[in-house]
């Protein structure tokens, strides 16, 4: 029975029972406002050195300092453009949303801008939504406007027809088999400022319906799997900052602002999200705050489109072939440990699996375990990438300095396969001769405390409150972080900026044997006596590992469950095999969503709020305890 | 002679009053640009074109009337000769990249008479080739990340024509026997056009791999196509509506050719695999080179006249020339700065000139078949085609 009507004060949570959905929304109105006028504030109309386009923006919205922003804008928009579509949606805010405000010569700039430089489209998935959110806004400006105001000389109806259609189809496969670029830390946000523009000013309602459908549907992805308001679990992509500073990202700064999570931050994504007049519906902050975990969340996501090496694993969406990613997280209140299944499901800065553990204070902290097969190779860069093998490596390098560095942090492996059950992950690894980086890397983060090589062949450490349980099928030795002095020497501009602050006084656990594997054990410290309880616990687990002539794992983990992983085949618990022919799209006590279904429900006590896209419909009510 | 209008004509000759509107949009007074339509190339035409509508919408289909009518009213005009072309290279400036994923610079530069290399058209990352429609004055076609970018005035003025479904172009090929259609392979799958490029439709049917980068249209046989796949090469009889694949090397087909002077004959270059030929238009090929066999050859070439002469290039093995036609191969790297060769191209107006695009070290010709190397110029290219288009005289 479903009725729709007033949503009750209905929480078990001692902060959301009193949280109405007016508090929920007089919380986010000051988070949102702190923002603009921070973004304001940027502006200095005695020094047009300084803010950014979006502060501009935001200063021509709300009115303020218009002088300044207007001084400012000139300023920004004296040089052609660099910088493709990370020029476009900016240029696109501030014509929606300060338009009103803007004078003839800024007018007259920008629409000379749009008609003589030729942004690209890029090549990864976040780009394409950029580029089509910003191109569909701008061309709705001038709506009539012929091929000759526009860089591509297409007419402004057929720049809209086509970014129309591109993003429908973008929302309907990501709807239906994932995101391609899922659940990254920092790439959240190049998704959220196109939809954000959509999403607050577009004049199609219908287009807008399904952008603000969309931002319901991405926050929801993120605050299922949030610790701390840190993005927790397997990412697509993430950069060395944070994997070791996990909540200097992108994802906790909207964390913070769409549900006040962790620390107050501020990035350009939320300031653009907090101008487009977008509210997160009430129950995504109930689940962001939600005091009943654990709990398991099962997603399917899927990996950039490959263009060639496609392997069987694959399947074809239109005309472009993907492979499925089978995510696992374990989402207790002081941890999350989350998984996918391993392999190269994404270019070069993949995370198949990590530990984040609850901090009090977690803007600078690291909190966080992983470990990963740093793999470097043209056959990844020419699946995924339009280059040619015999460069693609060198080109990727020139971006992302630290792909092809043995002491990287991030990156899949096709020798890598992971298999998680609850608290407990099992990692192999069957390097073949003349592999590049012939080894296995286990990041002990500085944050990690009382860590014991234990001679049952054990490391266990304890990341605030939480236990770890590390072992390794073949032992290894340590090294310290960035062993080669790659980041800490500078490279790659941006990417090692700031590298002393975050990324020393961490160190690896890495081991040189071609066949390999680990066991991780992760329980919060409130399960147990002692740290010697836990220890002890752990020992006493059966435990049978084997690396010839088959690669496998038998390990009964803490809650009693049997695991059993063999390199090669599908792993299984209490001797069932694990069914991924069925995973599905989302799995939790707050949402569930079937493969092909463009449908998420999500739930929270008796409250649903079902996004079907199919329809373009928000359907929110309540049923009967 | 083939008279064309070109991009002189708006560059140069002709340059239209603009206004513009209270955005700053500009407005061209002599009329308004739409679709595909050609920029007159001269005031006298644009003033025809203002004054007869009619006359306006026929234009972009009659180039023959265009250029005949204008010889007849006596205006002056922009011409080309046929026997003349300048040479055009697909390049991204990759050399000074540093800490970002976008080239300093890219898209296609021109080699003038001088010797210089001007840019040409507009900024696009990812061009990687264009082509000219034989017989169609003016029109152009860029292959590029974007997708294609097509021109009806010799690049005065440039449009995309494909939709976001079309991404990574890599190649283009005119059918000279209906120069109305083009082929183009793009990374995710070959497509095609019957109205020399305005619009496009997916040619898919019957590969077992999309993933494409070179495509030759066999100026032999109507309708017959070329393809070089990530699984070898496919080939089609009826203008790339179904492909069959045929035997070839099972890997990417790097780069095909066909000879100018042996319609019959073509070459691949493959990745792993070197170099492979076919004498009966591509139902049949054979490995040549045994000592370039596992080699990634990225560039092919063939004598214009002599169809003997073969030349390949590739990561790591220079120019390799061969001048029995493939019986024996000579390494022809000495001189070149380094061996990463990438574009391979014979010049077609300097007879023998053989033109090679390194990997960021510059481009270089040889005019005795690779024995010595000139510098060319392009210093930091990363050369993805080169292309000899016909050039303009006054």
């Amino acid at each position: 029975m479903v009725w729709a009507g007033v949503m009750p004060v209905f929480s078990q949570d001692s902060e959301t029972r009193l949280s109405s959905d007016a508090e929920i929304d007089r919380r986010f109105q000051l988070r949102r406002d702190w923002i603009l006028r921070t973004a304001v504030s940027n502006l200095d109309e005695a020094d047009a050195s300084r803010g950014s386009v979006l502060d501009v923006a935001a200063a021509l919205q709300r009115g303020e300092n218009r002088k300044a922003a207007l001084a400012r804008l000139a300023r920004l928009n004296e040089a052609v453009p660099t910088q493709n579509m990370f020029w476009m949606y900016p240029m696109a805010a501030v014509m929606a949303a300060g338009g009103p405000a803007l004078d003839d010569a800024s007018w007259k700039r920008i629409a000379e801008l749009w008609r003589t430089y030729w942004p690209s489209r890029g090549d990864t998935e976040n780009h394409w939504v950029m580029y089509y959110g910003g191109l569909y806004l701008a061309a709705q400006t001038w709506k009539e406007s012929g091929p000759e105001r526009w860089f591509n000389g297409r007419s402004a109806q057929e720049n809209r027809d086509e970014a129309r259609s591109y993003l429908e189809h973008w929302m309907r496969v990501t709807t239906s088999f994932g995101q391609g670029e899922y659940d990254s830390p920092g790439y959240i946000g190049e998704y959220v400022v196109p939809l954000a523009l959509l999403a607050g000013w577009c004049d199609d309602p219908l287009l807008r319906q399904k952008s603000r459908m969309m931002l319901d549907y991405l926050a929801y992805d993120y605050v299922i799997e949030h610790l701390s308001g840190q993005y927790a679990g397997a990412h697509s992509r993430v950069y060395p900052r944070q994997l070791l500073q996990p909540a200097r990202t992108t994802a906790a700064a909207l964390g913070w602002l769409l549900f006040g999570l962790g620390d107050r931050q501020m990035s350009q994504q939320a300031l653009l999200l907090a101008m487009s007049g977008y509210t997160p519906p009430p129950i995504l902050e109930r689940i962001a705050r939600t005091p009943d975990r654990p709990y398991v969340e099962r997603e399917l996501k899927r990996t950039r489109w490959r263009m060639r090496q496609a392997g069987s694993e694959s399947f074809v969406v239109g005309d472009k072939r993907t492979a499925p990613v089978y995510k696992y997280s374990y989402v207790d209140k002081d941890f999350v440990l989350g998984s996918s299944q391993g392999g190269l499901l994404q270019p070069i800065q993949q995370q198949t699996w990590s530990l984040r553990w609850r901090v009090d204070q977690p803007l600078d902290a690291s909190n966080t375990f992983f470990g990963l097969h740093p793999y470097s190779s043209p056959h990844e860069g020419t699946m995924y990438f339009p280059m040619s093998w015999d460069t693609t490596t060198d080109t990727i390098v020139r971006s992302k300095v630290d792909y092809d560095s043995p002491d990287k942090l991030a990156g899949g492996s096709p020798y890598e396969q992971v298999f998680q059950h609850g608290a407990a992950l099992i990692a192999l690894y069957d390097l073949p001769p003349g592999t590049r980086f012939p080894h296995i890397t286990a990041l002990f983060s500085r944050d990690l405390r009382n860590t014991v090589e234990d001679p049952s062949g054990w490391i266990f450490s304890q990341g605030g409150p939480v236990y770890i349980a590390y072992r390794p099928l073949v032992p290894g030795e340590w090294r310290p972080n960035d062993w080669t002095g790659l980041l800490a020497g500078g490279a790659g501009g941006f990417i090692s900026s700031g590298f002393k602050e975050w990324g020393t006084g961490h160190r690896c656990y890495v081991s040189t044997a071609p066949r390999n594997g680990y066991v991780v054990q992760v329980a919060p410290v409130r399960d147990f006596a002692s740290y010697e309880a836990f220890q002890t616990a752990v020992r006493s687990r059966p435990l049978a590992t084997a690396t010839n002539p088959e690669l496998e794992v038998s390990y009964t983990c803490l809650d009693g469950s049997r695991l059993h992983a063999r390199y090669g085949q599908a792993p299984s618990v209490n001797g069932t095999a694990i069914d991924r022919a069925h995973w599905p799209l989302f799995e939790s006590p707050y949402g569930v969503a079937d493969r092909g279904s463009q449908r998420l429900e999500l739930r929270y006590g008796i409250e649903r709020y079902v996004l079907d896209f199919q329809r373009a419909v928000i359907e929110h009510s309540f049923v009967r305890p | 002679m083939n008279l064309i209008s070109t991009v002189e004509a708006n560059q140069s000759v002709y340059k239209p009053r603009m206004d513009t509107d209270k955005h700053g949009f500009w407005r061209r007074a002599a009329f308004r640009q739409q679709g595909d339509r050609p920029l007159a190339s001269n005031p006298f035409l644009s003033v025809l074109i203002r004054v007869h509508p009619w006359f306006n919408r026929g234009l972009g289909r009659m180039n023959v009337v265009f250029t005949t009518l204008v010889l007849l009213l006596g205006v002056p005009m922009v011409v080309v000769g046929a026997e003349t072309a300048q040479l055009y290279a697909a390049v991204g400036m990759t050399k000074a990249q540093k800490n970002s994923a976008v080239p300093t610079d890219s898209g296609l530069y021109r080699r003038e008479r001088d010797g210089e290399w001007r840019h040409f058209g507009p900024r696009i990352l990812g061009i990687a080739t264009v082509a000219g429609q034989p017989g169609a004055p003016g029109v152009l076609l860029m292959g590029s990340a974007d997708g294609v970018i097509r021109s009806v005035d010799g690049g005065g003025t440039w449009r995309k024509t494909t939709g976001w479904q079309v991404a990574d172009v890599r190649s283009l090929a005119f059918d000279r026997n209906q120069p109305n259609r083009v082929y183009a392979a793009t990374l995710w799958g070959p497509i095609r056009s019957e109205d020399g490029g305005a619009t496009w439709s997916l040619a898919q049917a019957g590969l077992t791999e999309l993933y494409c980068q070179t495509v030759v249209a066999d100026r032999s046989r109507i309708h017959r196509v070329i393809l070089g796949t990530a699984d070898g090469v496919f080939v089609s009889t009826d203008g790339a509506v179904t492909w069959n694949r045929v035997p070839s090397p099972s890997t990417t087909i790097l780069r095909l050719a066909q000879s100018e002077a042996d319609p019959r004959l073509l070459i691949a270059g493959t990745q792993h695999r070197g170099a492979w030929i076919s004498r009966d238009a591509g139902e049949t090929w054979v490995a040549t080179d045994p000592a370039s066999a596992a080699a990634n050859l990225y560039a092919v070439a063939l004598h214009r006249r002599d169809a003997a002469v073969l030349a390949v290039g590739g990561w790591s093995q220079g120019v390799r020339v061969s001048g029995d036609g493939g019986a024996t191969w000579q390494d022809r790297s000495a001189g070149l700065p380094v061996r990463n060769v990438l574009v391979l191209a014979f010049d077609p107006d300097m007879d023998g000139r053989l033109w090679a695009s390194t990997f960021e070290e510059g481009t270089f010709f040889s005019d005795d078949l690779g024995r010595t190397w000139k510098s060319g110029g392009l210093y930091g290219a990363h050369g993805f085609d080169f292309s000899f288009l016909p050039a303009p005289l006054r």
